[in-house]
């Protein structure tokens, strides 16, 4: 086994959730509605809790432990796509990002169920009902806004533009990805992209929202090699603040 | 009147002389009514209520605004104007005794009946019985389950529910395992007395 092509893949994983997982939980106190507020923080801790699962594995194959490895690394060493680090905006820019990585997320989890690499497989298995509440929720809410008033689907229409660059991202390859799928491990990005489209066009067909011609849409790669946006930086400080305090305090 | 004051703001305003317009409702969601299985085997109970635009967003708000902690196998939910209400009694007469005669309509919708057997408890699933109106579906259900004191029974036309899906009785499996949503999870009071005790070792 390729111990450095599996662990590219389990920190570009973890790293998305962590991230993504802060970023939603920057909801929590200032949701929409009271339901809604509780339920994307939620899912927030989800991820949170996701990702430490892959810090987990990242441990039993040398790596430092999940704190050390979630809060004391710079924006260079994290792996996550740009997506999941960019602020919150309006709550359509936030609903389009979680029905977007959501999709590709479960997918991918869904490909690892298959994964010959048993702690994969076995944990993807076992957070199957997390991310099914999590992609019909997003589904849920596409059908909702995208049909509901002419404001609500030129918002969220306005926010796929916006977006979309930023989610073909979350694809970026890797010369790694023939070792995994060669081994089993992982089918690769491109294969998880395809499947990625073909749900995203089957949920978009039932609202009234369009998606730009693939064609023409430039994805938004650096995230995968370290190249972060402006906004990871100040994110992982405010994330670390508590951390930082006292590193050898216990929860 | 520009006022944030909901007793000056929702004055009705000064109209023109002749003109009758129908009443505005209120910018508020319709309310869903929440029923959890906590357990395999258990009977589902009456958990509580969302807000929501239509039935599947209900679905959705209710099972983190209810099942985020302890444990879950089921979940369904129905909106608040579906579920009929019998009479409730003061506990010295059975709410079923209130309950009219309907002769049968030979119409076999189902209706989940519910009943509240402890005043400020929940309500519980009792059964299912088939019946062309909630008159006639309470009035089966006291030939059904009328076995002992209720104060209250609810009936629910099965078709007005949105029910968890086979395939979708896998949302609570990591359920168990998030004890770090329960406040018992955080041992506040040892670590105050550790503290305390460290506290009074120094001085």
């Amino acid at each position: 086994m390729n111990e450095g092509a599996l662990k590219e893949l389990l920190y570009k994983m973890a790293d998305d959730l962590l991230i993504l997982g802060h970023r939603n939980s920057e909801w929590t106190g200032m949701g929409p509605l009271l339901e809604e507020d509780i339920a994307f923080s939620s899912m927030a801790q989800d991820k949170v809790g996701q990702s430490l699962a892959l810090y987990n594995i990242l441990h039993a194959l040398g790596e430092q432990a999940p704190d050390t490895v979630a809060f004391t690394r710079h924006a260079a060493q994290f792996h996550n796509c740009i997506l999941v680090e960019l602020p919150n905006q309006e709550y359509d820019f936030s609903l389009i990002r979680h029905f977007l990585f959501d999709t590709a997320d479960s997918l991918r989890w869904e490909m690892l169920t298959k994964s010959t690499y048993e702690p994969l497989s076995l944990l993807a298995k076992k957070i199957k009902g997390e991310l099914r509440y999590h992609t019909l929720h997003a589904n849920t809410w596409m059908k909702q806004l995208g049909t509901a008033t002419q404001e609500s689907i030129s918002r969220l229409q306005q926010s796929l533009q916006v977006v979309m660059p930023y989610a073909l991202g979350i694809f970026e390859p890797s010369p790694n990805e023939s070792i995994l799928l060669t081994e089993g491990i992982f089918e690769g990005e491109s294969a998880l992209q395809a499947k990625w489209k073909t749900r995203v066009e089957e949920i978009v067909s039932g609202t009234k929202l369009h998606l730009p011609d693939w064609k023409t849409v430039t994805p938004v790669f650096g995230g995968r090699l370290g190249k972060h946006s402006e906004h990871l930086e100040p994110m992982l400080n405010e994330m670390s603040e508590v951390f930082r305090m006292d590193p050898t305090a216990e929860w | 009147m520009n006022s944030l004051d909901p007793r000056v703001s929702r004055l009705p305003e000064i109209g023109k002389p002749g003109v009758i317009l129908p009443k505005i409702p209120l910018d508020q969601f319709a309310s869903f009514e929440v029923f959890v299985q906590p357990r395999e085997g258990k009977p589902f109970q009456h958990e509580g209520i969302v807000h929501a635009p239509n039935i599947d967003m209900a679905y959705i708000f209710a099972k983190e605004n209810f099942t985020r902690r302890f444990t879950c196998t089921s979940l369904y939910v129905a909106e608040t104007r579906n579920v009929y209400v019998s009479s409730t009694t003061d506990g010295e007469r059975n709410a079923y005794d209130l309950v009219a005669d309907v002769s049968t309509s030979g119409v076999n919708d189902e209706y989940e009946i519910f009943h509240l057997v402890k005043r400020g408890k929940q309500h519980i699933a009792v059964g299912t019985v088939m019946a062309g109106s909630p008159e006639e579906a309470m009035s089966t259900a006291r030939k059904m389950f009328n076995t002992k004191l209720v104060y209250n029974i609810w009936a629910v036309k099965r078709s007005n529910i949105r029910l968890t899906t086979p395939e979708e009785l896998d949302l609570w499996t990591t359920l168990p395992e998030k004890r770090f949503r329960d406040a018992g999870d955080y041992k506040g009071g040892d670590k105050l007395k550790d503290f305390l005790d460290k506290q009074k070792l120094t001085s």
